[in-house]
């Protein structure tokens, strides 16, 4: 059964005809060939999948593609990229916080929409935040580090 | 992931049509949280997927008068975030903080983790505490269930075929009344309960003495548990360890758990007096600071 569909993706909308079982982490990579977006568990326990649908961080393998239609999703192809990268990216390579790298663009999108909606989150809000993004090399040390700093870099700004 | 026909009904009456006429083939999509795994893994029986995201009367949370009313297609997240919600249903709260991830908690809805039927759900045992009234709308027309009548067994409710849950309502609790929820697993998040549990105590104005209590288990009976027994010992005493014992005692007599891959039945119960004796005194701390400084 396929149907019509439009996704806006990273401010661009893609209109397409998709298969009612088809989640969005599929149509994203294989149609849109937007590859930043890991495929992990395919069961929304590992967060390497993670998108922004409407700001808010969610399992890309949970969402039918039918499903986010019309919704605004934000992948790591839309966060910076080779021209300059985010705060979040340029703090998570300053800190070594990315190994294999696999778990990193939903690490980013996670900690960018915690930061703008949380500018100064204390570390247990970091830990909390980022609960839902497994990372098999770091031991999130690293990552949590990397976050606080741009929450710290940010307020000598304002 | 499996093949499936797909509907979109933007009305309760359209959903419910669509559903009735299918006769128990088709499955309702709220969230996915839970459907989506199912169907990757071909684990569903029948042929369709009823989308009930669009169907405005599912939706909404707020105040109607003295209770909240929470739209079925509420998601987890905006129960977090709901001002309502943290003042006056403190344990609901807790139970939304409990649950899943913040990416899971951003798709997934109340009415889908109460349809869902999991002996475990976070917010089933906490509604079961506030002794929420389940609506639900079906062929037959309207039709409201105490909570505790909803759940049936594991992944079984009390949801006749075409019916939908559009909300559940829970009143304000009285002045001077405390609750409390607390779930143990294993690790801090992304987690099903091994055993949760929920209290709700309220003491008479003036004194230190319960004039009401509701205690309420998740993940030790093939439902989501009211346990009476251990709310009657409470009622006209002043609290205090001896009457958590007490009650305790009572919930793990009434508790039926099993032994699974996530723990031993006997773990569970020992648990679920720990739970309890704790849930009992965090709300009576509370509860007890308002009845005599207010």
């Amino acid at each position: 059964m396929k149907l019509p569909i439009t996704l806006k993706v990273n401010g661009e909308s893609y209109r397409l005809d998709a298969e009612a079982k088809r989640t969005l982490l599929d149509v994203l990579r294989e149609d849109l060939a937007l590859t930043g977006t890991k495929k992990g568990c395919g069961a929304g326990e590992c967060g390497a999948c993670t998108v922004l649908m409407d700001g808010k961080p969610v399992n890309s393998c949970l969402v039918l593609a039918v499903d986010a239609s019309g919704r605004e999703i934000t992948t790591i192809e839309g966060v910076g990229g080779l021209d300059g990268l985010s705060p979040v990216q340029e703090a998570l390579v300053d800190h070594g916080a990315v190994q294999c790298g696999y778990c990193t663009p939903g690490v980013v999108l996670t900690a960018k929409a915690l930061l703008d909606s949380n500018p100064h989150p204390t570390e247990a809000e970091v830990r909390e935040g980022l609960s839902g993004n497994l990372c098999r090399c770091t031991g999130y040390v690293k990552i949590v580090e990397a976050v606080l700093a741009v929450s710290r870099a940010s307020e000598r700004r304002d | 992931m499996q093949d499936f026909d797909y509907w979109e009904p933007d009305s309760l009456a359209e959903a419910v049509t669509i559903l009735s006429a299918l006769k128990g083939q088709a499955f309702p999509l709220a969230g996915g949280t839970d459907l989506l795994p199912k169907l990757q893994k071909g684990q569903v029986s029948g042929s369709g997927v009823v989308n009930l995201k669009h169907v405005p009367e599912l939706a909404g949370l707020g105040m109607e008068r003295t209770s909240l009313r929470i739209g079925a297609l509420t998601t987890v997240s905006s129960l977090l975030a709901n001002k309502e919600v943290s003042t006056y249903f403190p344990a609901l709260a807790g139970a939304a903080r409990a649950l899943g991830t913040p990416q899971i908690r951003n798709l997934a809805t109340v009415g889908g983790n109460l349809c869902n039927a999991s002996p475990a759900a976070d917010l089933a045992v906490v509604l079961l505490a506030y002794e929420g009234r389940f609506k639900l709308a079906g062929p037959g027309g309207a039709r409201t269930l105490a909570a505790q009548d909803f759940f049936i067994g594991p992944g079984q409710t009390a949801l006749t075929q075409g019916e939908i849950l559009t909300a559940v309502e829970i009143d304000i609790p009285p002045l001077h009344s405390r609750s409390a929820f607390l779930k143990h697993g294993l690790r801090k998040s992304h987690e099903i309960a091994l055993v949760n549990a929920a209290v709700q105590l309220t003491l008479e104005s003036g004194t230190d003495k319960i004039a009401a209590t509701r205690i309420a288990l998740g993940a030790v009976a093939p439902t989501p548990l009211r346990v009476r027994t251990a709310e009657a010992v409470l009622v006209g005493t002043r609290g205090g360890s001896a009457a958590w014992d007490e009650a305790a005692e009572k919930v793990m007599a009434a508790v039926a758990p099993i032994d699974d891959i996530r723990s031993t039945g006997a773990y569970r119960r020992h648990i679920a007096g720990v739970l309890t004796r704790r849930a009992l005194h965090e709300a009576w701390g509370e509860a007890y600071e308002t009845a005599n400084h207010a």
